[in-house]
């Protein structure tokens, strides 16, 4: 038995929640420091023992009881629940938003493929106008080649 | 009326009484799982004042205290359907009031009032007002004696958090190292040095009250 030992064990002794064994005895009747100690500890101890606790109001059952069944009547918790999880809400915004972007982001492209391959009734103003747009080059060269028969013309009558 | 010892004393429509011997705390818990509301009522009879008096030893306030120890028994009662009997049933409550008690002290810090003593007015935490519990005492000595407590109180409530806990489930919980030890997560070890340092502290705090 050293001093270290008997000191953890010092709490529970000088608060009377267990005896002194032999070896801790003997220790003590060589232990000056030990056994003063000990006493101390006994008499501070004592000094908390004045330290009491009001008794609990009589409302107190009341309350509880009160609070209790207001729990049990509370409906079960059902699979909405899990929504109350914040890193679960969290994570089901996330994954939610990410899903609608998607969706948007998706019928844009596929709205953008559509409005390119739509072709206008012929015969109507948009169509002639969409023709002469696409045909640009075409009806430059034709041009040119006016261009070109008025020139043969001027060799032939000279 | 104030009370010294935290001695349960049951008393509901449930007995413990079986063939075989007293089930445990644990066991009763469990019948307390499976829906038996008057194992769970025996249990709320048996903890009232322990839980009352622990959370007033850490909150400093009998209201908040019994809004504490209520607030324990309504997470007892709502954690009954996942409670294992794989520790002892006071160990899992302590360590629901001490979660409690720390986390209200943190949030109330800064709102307790100062500790004032008067004749005339009744404890402004407590509530209580000046009783003569001795009728050979006179009010001064009643005072002093008053004095003397709240002397004490603030000298416990000084410590650090983990050895207040300590002290209080150690001196007036009547708890032993190995439960105090699970309670707050720490070797059996590590609990009897803070225990030691603690009421070493006390020992030179409270010298002059000796």
């Amino acid at each position: 038995m050293n001093c270290n030992e008997i000191r953890e064990r010092m709490p529970d002794v000088a608060a009377g929640f267990s005896e002194l064994t032999v070896d801790e005895g003997k220790h003590l009747e060589s232990c000056g420091a030990c056994a003063e100690q000990l006493q101390a500890m006994r008499s501070t101890m004592t000094v908390l023992d004045e330290w009491q606790v009001p008794e609990p109001t009589p409302y107190f059952d009341v309350r509880l009881q009160a609070r209790l069944r207001e729990e049990m009547a509370k409906p079960q918790a059902g699979w909405l629940h899990w929504f109350r999880r914040p890193v679960l809400a969290a994570a089901l915004t996330v994954i939610l938003g990410v899903g609608v972007g998607l969706f948007f982001a998706r019928g844009k492209i596929s709205n953008h493929g559509q409005e390119a391959t739509i072709v206008e009734q012929p015969g109507t103003a948009v169509s002639d106008l969409q023709a002469l747009e696409n045909n640009h080059d075409m009806y430059s060269d034709f041009e040119m080649l006016d261009d070109l028969d008025v020139q043969q013309d001027v060799v032939a009558n000279p | 009326m104030l009370m010294a010892a935290t001695t349960p004393q049951p008393s509901s429509a449930f007995s413990p009484a079986v063939v075989g011997g007293e089930p445990s705390d644990a066991e009763i818990m469990l019948r307390a799982k499976v829906g038996d509301s008057s194992a769970f009522d025996y249990l709320v009879q048996k903890y009232r004042r322990p839980m009352i008096s622990f959370m007033y030893r850490m909150v400093r306030n009998a209201a908040a205290a019994e809004d504490l120890a209520q607030e324990v028994f309504l997470r007892v009662y709502r954690s009954r359907a996942s409670y294992e009997a794989s520790a002892k049933f006071t160990t899992w409550l302590y360590r629901i009031a001490t979660n409690l008690a720390v986390n209200h002290a943190r949030d109330t810090r800064h709102e307790r009032p100062e500790v004032q003593v008067s004749l005339d007015e009744p404890d402004q935490e407590s509530g209580a007002t000046l009783e003569l519990p001795d009728g050979n005492l006179t009010a001064e000595q009643v005072m002093v004696r008053r004095e003397r407590m709240l002397a004490i109180r603030s000298k416990v409530e000084a410590l650090p958090e983990q050895q207040r806990l300590a002290v209080v489930m150690h001196k007036y919980q009547q708890m032993d190292y190995k439960q105090i030890a699970e309670v707050l997560k720490k070797s059996e070890s590590a609990t009897k040095s803070l225990l030691f340092r603690a009421y070493e502290t006390l020992r030179e705090q409270l010298k002059e009250f000796v």
